[in-house]
């Protein structure tokens, strides 16, 4: 595509944009800073504080023969219009002249100003904004030393309005810019905030329920250009200016949002230094400037009180706290007698680092390498992942995507906003799912399933099957063989392990016979549960059908930020019956209760390391918090394994997580050429933000510290749909009249790394199923039911619920609960 | 179905119809008005009810409510007698007008009697400035105006409306 430039003079400067391009983005791109209040690069402009007015003057062009009128000098006349235009509405057009500086520019910024600030408190000592607030900047340039308002009629409001549990909204100091309201509706179809009144009375309301019920919300106060909206996390935490900024990556999910903690060492906290806050950091390439609330606000779970302090070590039936060496000493002689005979599960919130560690010891002692994962498929995101240069935020007309068996807002919320925003740029969106989903709205086409028919449905849109199926299939069929570049992201919504595993393999499939393999922006994406269970696929570790059968046979089974026992029953079953049970953890967890031996470790803000993420970007996280801080004793991960290694001769590096990626890179081609110096490596991003600009893009941190690298691609051709089809399970139905249950996947679940954070209590998802009224009278269901799993029956709450399918029962995970089948 | 939907099926038809489908939220005023007829005031109920008709969010629909001045989101008298104290009507009295109507009914601007019939308000120009002192009139789904009036002509039609209020309230 040819994009037309335009030429242009700012302030005398020779600029030259793209066509369509917006005179305040224009001016900011030749390094001018045109205030805003309303408008944000992000969204769309509306032109509503009149902070940007700049003057605009226009070559005069002859009428007859359409060319500019020159003056004496040869120059285009260029006509000023009367009045002054705004900068943020107005696109730029050929020979246009921008003043940007001028007195009459200026008088008028101070008048606007002067105007917002009749109605705004200016309690910049008391508020959290206080720092980092354009309109603090802005009136110290412009703003008048006095009013020449009366200061009686200054408007007075209520202070502290909960807009929900999480956001809270100060009436005063809303200048009305309407960013946070557009930022609902417009970016993230939320729109459960809005204005209500005008004038001097307008207030942001919110009418949801819960309050401002959306899993957005803490973007609003990043983007709002002054402290009118704060988190319930950080209102009257701690000044901007006394916190450090510390690059983190979050792990709740596949996407991998760049984050930043904020930190400060407290008299509160007994001098020990906390996380104040968490902030979104931009990366264009995978969260821009936004995080979901469940990575803003579920950190708490690192300075839980709950946290593992010390080794254990299991003495007479009992776990009792232990030395290290002891613990070490323990661990490596029950390895010796194990031999190959041991197991090692490792969940998706470990680092790569961890990871890699964790499998050097496995694969010394011949054992294996297993990953905790209720999805499968990561070995065919491995070959057919969308390649270096591929870009969510790229795809627009010509690009399709498919989505199948997957709530993405709920399973990889930054995906959803992004998939969105590229529908919205002309991407084609296929949803292919049991239930409705929030993409349904964005679609072409929704073709529904039921649950059971994932495989099927995604087999019939290869070529070679689409004739003769339903007109939605082939309509749908035709829309993606004809794709310039298509994405296919499945989840694990209805699915267990078997089936999302078969499934993988069908979409891979459809990739492969569609021709989209290899190719910039096209290829298959899985929306995992943690941060790094991709990284844990390409470093080998497999899901396996058998993994309670394993677990019991095994002589050791040692276990690494995973919690089988507390998911799964027939797994606490397993795991129980285990020869002996190590596990590394950072909670006493169910498994960890029935553990011989274990290790307590540090959370990624106490230490380095790196993740792969969904899209097999490795990103580099920082330690935010100083060593020996809120747990002294505990370690990162990778060293548990190098300590208990170097007793049993073999030699992994402990102590530095940057060595262990040197490794890392040496052993697996696909990360061939990676270190934490590449990772650490920036590129100049747009929009700016996070700088004192007046030009403001919000408080989300500027990138300093690494956009993370791709890895290569490793397999090529038909090889690539390895292994063969797979067979999944038939359950034996134990009652003619028992419903099937279906795992599905929400945002806040009750997770190891979730459930310590208070804030989000009211949000988490509760134990019970969901049924459908109507299916629930037709099953007699009443309150509770009976929920069947592996010949054993529980008692479950059940909800009703308009949003589920007739005739099945839907089971959230996370709740400790499992079943096939639900009964009466 | 919810109660509005219950109660005015046809005329929701027949605003809905007016819309194409993919931009029925544009129906969301005529359907507050609809709504604001039932009681006088729009309760938090109707807002939502609303909202489930045209698919919005309750709090869309509460933003537009709450914009205009017309709608009101508290319940106030029957009858709100509306006078106009713009710029003209002043130079022709009508803020002793009010004034006296006020006393005369025993509240402030913007109260409402002890019955609850009649809330007294200050609004912008009718447009019948030659004739001011003027107001609307507006209760029961109506809108009347009443152009050159004086204190005694208020009044007498003040009575007027007890008296229908009470001997509906006998009939019943
Ligand atoms: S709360 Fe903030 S973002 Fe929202 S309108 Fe007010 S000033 Fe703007
Ligand atoms: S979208 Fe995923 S990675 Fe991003 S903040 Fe939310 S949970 Fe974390
Ligand atoms: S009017 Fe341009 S930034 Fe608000
Ligand atoms: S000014 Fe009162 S009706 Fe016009």
């Amino acid at each position: 595509m040819v994009v037309k430039m335009v030429s242009l003079t700012i302030d005398g400067r020779a600029v030259a944009v793209p066509a369509g391009t917006l005179v305040v983005d224009a001016a900011k791109k030749a390094g001018i800073d045109i205030p805003v209040f309303c408008y944000h690069p992000k969204l769309d402009p509306v032109g509503m504080c009149r902070q940007c007015l700049v003057e605009i003057g226009r070559p005069l062009i002859d009428r007859a023969t359409n060319q500019f009128i020159l003056d004496a000098d040869g120059k285009p006349k260029i006509s000023f219009g009367p009045k002054l235009e705004t900068a943020c509405t107005t696109p730029v057009s050929e020979g246009m002249v921008v003043v940007t500086d001028s007195d009459k520019v200026v008088a008028a910024r101070k008048d606007v100003l002067e105007f917002i600030l009749t109605s705004h408190p200016l309690d910049c000592p008391i508020c959290d904004k206080g720092g980092e607030c354009p309109l603090q900047n802005l009136t110290m340039r412009y703003g008048p030393p006095v009013s020449r308002f009366l200061f009686d009629e200054k408007m007075h409001l209520a202070k502290h309005v909960p807009l929900g549990e999480l956001i809270y909204l100060d009436r005063e100091r809303c200048i009305q810019c309407g960013r946070c309201v557009r930022f609902q509706s417009e970016l993230v179809d939320d729109p459960v905030i809005g204005f209500s009144q005008r004038g001097r009375a307008l207030q942001i309301v919110t009418f949801s329920n819960p309050g401002f019920d959306s899993i957005w919300s803490g973007n609003t106060t990043d983007i709002c250009p002054v402290g009118a909206l704060t988190t319930a996390d950080f209102r009257f935490g701690a000044r901007p200016w006394e916190m450090n900024a510390s690059a983190s990556i979050c792990n709740h999910c596949a996407v991998g949002c760049n984050l930043t903690y904020n930190v400060r060492r407290e008299a509160k906290a007994g001098g020990k230094t906390v996380i104040k806050r968490v902030m979104p950091r931009q990366n264009e390439m995978v969260n821009e400037i936004w995080l979901c609330d469940k990575g803003r606000l579920a950190y708490h779970y690192m300075e839980s009180d709950q946290r593992l302090e010390q080794p254990l070590v299991r003495k007479g039936g009992e776990l009792v706290p232990a030395g290290w060496d002891e613990a070490l000493n323990l661990v490596t002689e029950k390895l010796r007698s194990a031999g190959n005979r041991m197991v090692m599960l490792v969940g998706g919130r470990l680092s790569n680092e961890d990871l890699f560690n964790l499998g050097e010891l496995t694969e010394a002692q011949g054992g294996q390498k297993l990953l905790y994962s209720y999805m499968g498929g990561g070995d065919l995101v491995s070959r057919f992942a969308p390649p270096k240069g591929s870009n969510l935020g790229e795809l627009g007309a010509g690009s399709v995507v498919l989505v199948v068996a997957c709530d993405l807002h709920q399973e990889a919320p930054l995906w959803w906003l992004r998939l969105k925003q590229a529908v919205k740029r002309g991407a084609k969106l296929i949803v292919a799912s049991a239930r409705p989903t929030r993409l349904d709205k964005f679609a072409t086409h929704v073709v529904r399933y039921a649950y059971g028919e994932e495989t099927r449905t995604v087999a019939a849109f290869l070529p070679v099957n689409v004739a003769g199926a339903p007109q939605v299939i082939q309509s749908a069929a035709k829309t993606l063989t004809e794709a310039e570049d298509l994405i296919v992201i499945y989840g694990s919504d209805g699915l267990y392990l078997e089936e999302s595993t078969a499934l993988a393999r069908t979409c891979a499939e459809l990739l492969l016979k569609t021709n989209h393999t290899g190719k910039v922006n096209s290829g298959l994406l899985a929306a995992w549960q943690n941060g790094n269970l991709q990284g844990g696929w390409e470093l080998g570790f497999r899901t396996v059908p058998d993994l309670a059968e394993r677990l019991e046979k095994a002589a050791l089974v040692w276990v690494a930020a995973a919690d089988p026992a507390g998911d799964d029953p027939a797994l606490a079953k397993a795991v129980r019956r285990t020869g002996f049970l190590v596990v590394q953890e950072l909670f006493l967890t169910e498994t960890a209760r029935m553990a011989d031996v274990v290790f307590p470790v540090l959370v990624n803000a106490e230490r380095e390391g790196s993740y792969t993420s969904g899209e097999r970007r490795v990103q580099r996280f920082y330690p935010a918090l100083p060593p020996k801080g809120i747990v002294p004793e505990a370690r990162p991960d990778f060293a548990i394994p190098a300590l208990v290694g170097e007793k049993l001769g073999i030699e992994l590096e402990d102590h530095s997580a940057a060595l262990v990626m040197e490794h890392i890179a040496a052993k697996f081609a696909a990360f061939a050429g990676i270190n934490y110096q590449r990772l650490a490596e920036v590129a100049e991003q747009w929009p700016p933000v996070g700088g004192s600009d007046l030009y403001y893009g919000g408080t989300s941190y500027l990138n300093r510290q690494g956009l993370g690298v791709t890895l290569s691609d490793v397999l090529q051709g038909e090889s690539l749909l390895n292994p063969a089809p797979i067979q999944t399970t038939q359950r034996q139905k134990p009652s003619a009249d028992a419903l099937p249950v279906y795992p599905i996947q929400l945002l806040y679940d009750r997770g190891t790394t979730i459930l310590p954070s208070a804030l989000l209590h009211e949000r988490l998802v509760q134990p019970a199923v969901w049924v459908h009224p109507t299916t629930a009278a037709e099953h007699k269901l009443q309150s509770k039911a009976r929920l069947i799993y592996e010949g054993e029956a529980v008692e479950v709450a059940v909800l009703l619920s308009e949003q589920t399918p007739p005739k099945v029962a839907l089971l959230p995970r996370s709740v400790g609960l499992l079943g096939y089948w639900l009964e009466a | 179905m919810n109660e509005l939907q219950r109660e005015y099926p046809e005329e929701i038809e027949r605003i809905l119809a007016k819309y194409p489908p993919e931009n029925k939220r544009s129906a969301v005023m005529p359907l507050l008005y609809l709504a604001q007829r039932r009681q006088g005031y729009i309760p938090p109920q109707a807002i939502q009810e609303i909202a489930q008709i045209l698919e919005l969010s309750t709090t869309e629909v509460a933003s537009v409510a709450g914009f205009y001045s017309l709608f009101h989101e508290q319940p106030e008298g029957r009858w709100r007698i509306q006078v106009c104290t713009d710029l003209p009507c002043a130079l022709r009295g009508a803020d002793e007008f009010l004034k006296r109507l006020c006393e005369a009914l025993g509240v402030a601007v913007g109260g409402t009697t002890a019955d609850g019939l009649f809330t007294v308000e200050e609004v912008k120009c009718l447009a019948a400035c030659h004739r001011a002192p003027v107001f609307q009139l507006q209760g029961d789904g109506e809108i009347k105006y009443y152009e050159s009036q004086s204190i005694d002509t208020v009044l007498a039609l003040v009575e007027e409306l007890r008296c229908k209020a009470e001997s509906k309230k006998e009939g019943a």
